[in-house]
């Protein structure tokens, strides 16, 4: 608490004109300022020494018709306390500019022409201000998060060109990559400039797979969207439906049951632990090590097929539900799925110790795709890449959601920023995730798996959440509407702040390294694109 | 070395170890198992998402692991649509993959099979009607299987690429 009133001192004291409201969620502090001193006070937030706010969320709010403005919300999480700092601004009337934060502020890039896009309000001093989400065939003003944009709008096509950044020179020349690619891959379009083989420059062209997805939560009330959230990235089904339940259980002040808690923490791991093992084994494929590939996708396939037998689904879907989980685990099922897990820990151990013992994978791993700690600062790169990178931090432990308060986690925490170092936070989490399941037995309460809603939020309320996915931090942003409804929803995937950052970690690698790179990310283009 | 050979000895074969899959949820239509005849034993499938949520993309993923191993059974993917005799789309399509869509149908070489995977290709799912999303795939190019599920299991697009090949008779 004392943190929390240090850092509101600190603000109001350097800014006597912001108003300070009540905290939107535990420690959080939210501020109102003036939308001409945002960028000084974002960069007094992000400089000042004893606060070290990391751009966490930016997020744009169309109030309208009840209010005739526009909100717009900046999230930031500070260093040392990770208390969340939540400022935010109005454009009233037919005012449809807002000052950028990026030129100090790298991280706020892709979010502020997110918005421009999104909602046609448009970040002056932006350096780059072309499209993002919509692409070139849509037709102009069209900005789909605008209240008066239907959600079952038939877009029409247009002419249009998008430009990538050129390198001119003697020799260089450009590779374009997908949006559909030589594997089983999600759609993405990569353009590469090289002279040779190392690569010069990488530009990502995303949003492909842009499915309307924040325009669809708008549709749904906020005990349906629960389905909504676990397809919003489909290998992170439990991340994103946890995230969302928390943020709605907040708003209906619901308490979440004891047991329920620590069924969410126990699908979360498994979640983890299926997709780092499938993760290992790929990176291993692109160096073209298949044995190792082998044996990580048959442990990949236990535990999904674990998954089938405890709860009917491989994915763990339909498990989560606003107030609780929806299914139960008893004491004999526990038992024996930490005995699977026990097996699968053996099993990983011995794979791991014949796949470091490689000496020409090592070769292959070591110092490839190095993503420096600065550039992941700038980016707000999150989760294993961040943790690769040397940017300890973990939603499990800074801010304890489900029943990781009762369960510390150890962080795996790398330096080097290369592939292995990718490598071996995912398998250190590995580890880590079968311990803590092994806690979650131990420890278990007794009693209900869920608990009912008795009211419904005030329309205009709004809250975050925050989920330690196995890519990342997963955020959720749900604004209540009428009648139980929800009036906007936002939802980043860690992938979002994580994709810009390749284009910094493949520089100076030569084209064939670039899959072994990207699989070390593994990031969600469906997440990404939403 | 001798680790290795250890490792694998211990695992044995696990191949096959799956709870299988009876009988496609849809049946397919005679006419797409005519069309399947010329590649006989082989299948090169060439693998298309447009806007699916990637648990589709993880099962067919899967279907490749030395579990369900697709390679016995000639089912092998091609890195170019060149290559393809199949072609399998995930998710509804949205508005930015229509046209790659239709461009990766006609560089395929005929006779080509357009199988939609998963809800989401066949009736664009919880997506339907989304200002992003233009219809399911049958509505830009033609369909000639369809795997139900949200996403199907492994072992259930094996039994429906199965039935696809059932010799005649």
């Amino acid at each position: 608490m004392s943190e929390a009133m240090f850092c509101d001192d600190l603000l109001t004291a350097a800014f006597p004109g912001i108003l300070k409201h009540d905290p939107i969620c535990a420690k959080s502090s939210h501020f109102t300022v003036p939308k001409d001193r945002l960028p000084a006070i974002s960069h007094y937030l992000h400089t000042q020494p004893s606060l070290r706010g990391r751009l966490t969320l930016l997020w744009a709010c169309d109030d309208r018709p009840v209010r005739d403005s526009y909100g717009l919300y900046y999230l930031f999480t500070l260093e040392a306390s990770h208390h969340w700092v939540v400022l935010s601004t109005e454009l009233a009337g037919h005012d449809r500019l807002f000052p950028s934060i990026t030129p100090h502020i790298h991280a706020a890039q892709w979010y502020e022409r997110e918005i421009r896009d999104m909602f046609g309000l448009i970040p002056q001093g932006h350096p780059d201000l072309r499209r993002l989400v919509r692409h070139e065939h849509w037709p102009k003003g069209t900005h789909p998060l605008q209240k008066d944009f239907s959600w079952n709008h038939v877009l029409e096509r247009q002419q249009g060109e998008y430009r990538f950044h050129h390198i001119e020179g003697e020799g260089v020349f450009e590779v374009p990559v997908g949006p559909i690619h030589a594997g089983i891959i999600e759609s993405g379009h990569f353009r590469f400039s090289v002279a040779g083989e190392p690569i010069m420059q990488l530009e990502l062209r995303h949003f492909w797979k842009h499915r309307g997805v924040e325009k669809l939560f708008e549709q749904l009330t906020l005990t349906d969207a629960v389905l909504l959230a676990e397809r919003v990235s489909g290998d992170t089904t439990v991340g994103h439906s946890l995230a969302y339940c928390q943020a709605v259980e907040t708003l209906l002040d619901l308490q979440v049951p004891r047991r329920a808690q620590y069924l969410r923490s126990l699908f979360l791991e498994l979640e983890r632990l299926a997709n780092h093992l499938g993760d290992i084994g790929a990176m291993c494929n692109d160096t073209a090590y298949a044995l190792a590939y082998a044996h990580c996708a048959r442990m990949k396939e236990r535990v999904m097929q674990l998954n089938d037998r405890l709860v009917g689904s491989r994915f763990l879907r339909g498990v989560l539900q606003v107030g609780g989980v929806s299914w139960d685990i008893d004491r004999s099922q526990l038992s024996i799925l930490v005995e699977e897990l026990d097996a699968i820990q053996r099993d990983f151990s011995e794979v791991g110790a014949i796949i470091f013992a490689n000496a020409s994978l090592t070769d292959r791993l070591e110092t490839t795709g190095v993503l420096t700690e600065r550039i992941a600062l700038d980016h707000g790169v999150t989760g294993v890449v961040g943790r690769a990178s040397g940017i300890d931090q973990d939603v499990r432990r800074d801010r304890p959601f489900a029943a990781y308060d009762e369960l510390p986690v150890n962080v795996a925490l790398y330096r080097y920023g290369d592939v292995r170092a990718r490598l071996r936070v995912r398998g250190d989490e590995i580890h880590e995730s079968i311990r803590l399941i092994r806690e979650v037995r131990d420890k278990i309460p007794n009693g209900p798996i869920v608990s009912q809603p008795r009211s419904l939020p005030k329309p205009g309320a709004w809250t975050l959440a925050a989920v330690e996915g196995w890519r990342g931090e997963i955020l959720y942003m749900v604004m209540a509407g009428e009648d139980g409804r929800i009036h906007r929803c936002k939802v980043r995937d860690p992938s979002f702040v994580n994709w810009p950052a390749i284009q910094w970690a493949v520089l100076g690698n030569i084209i064939p390294d670039f899959p072994l790179i990207n699989k070390s990310f593994n990031l969600s283009y469906a997440g990404n694109d939403l | 070395m001798f680790r290795i050979i250890k490792k694998s000895l211990r695992i044995g074969v696990v191949t096959g170890r799956y709870q299988k899959a009876e009988k496609p949820e849809l049946p397919v239509a005679p006419e797409a198992q005519d069309k399947a005849r010329p590649f006989k034993r082989s299948l090169a499938i060439r693998a298309v998402d447009t806007g699916s949520c990637n648990a589709c993309e993880m099962e067919m993923n899967a279907l490749l692991n030395p579990v369900y191993d697709a390679d016995r059974f000639g089912i092998h993917i091609a890195a170019s649509p060149r290559h393809a005799d199949a072609l399998v789309v995930t998710g509804p399509v949205t508005v930015n993959m229509e046209r790659a869509l239709k461009d990766v149908y006609r560089q395929t070489p005929d006779p080509k099979i357009v199988i939609a995977l998963g809800d989401c290709a066949i009736n664009c799912g919880i997506f339907k009607g989304s200002y992003a999303v233009t219809g399911p795939v049958e509505q830009h190019i033609p369909v000639d299987v369809r795997i139900p599920g949200c996403p199907p299991r492994p072992a259930e697009i094996l039994a429906a690429l199965s039935e696809l090949r059932k010799p005649k008779g």
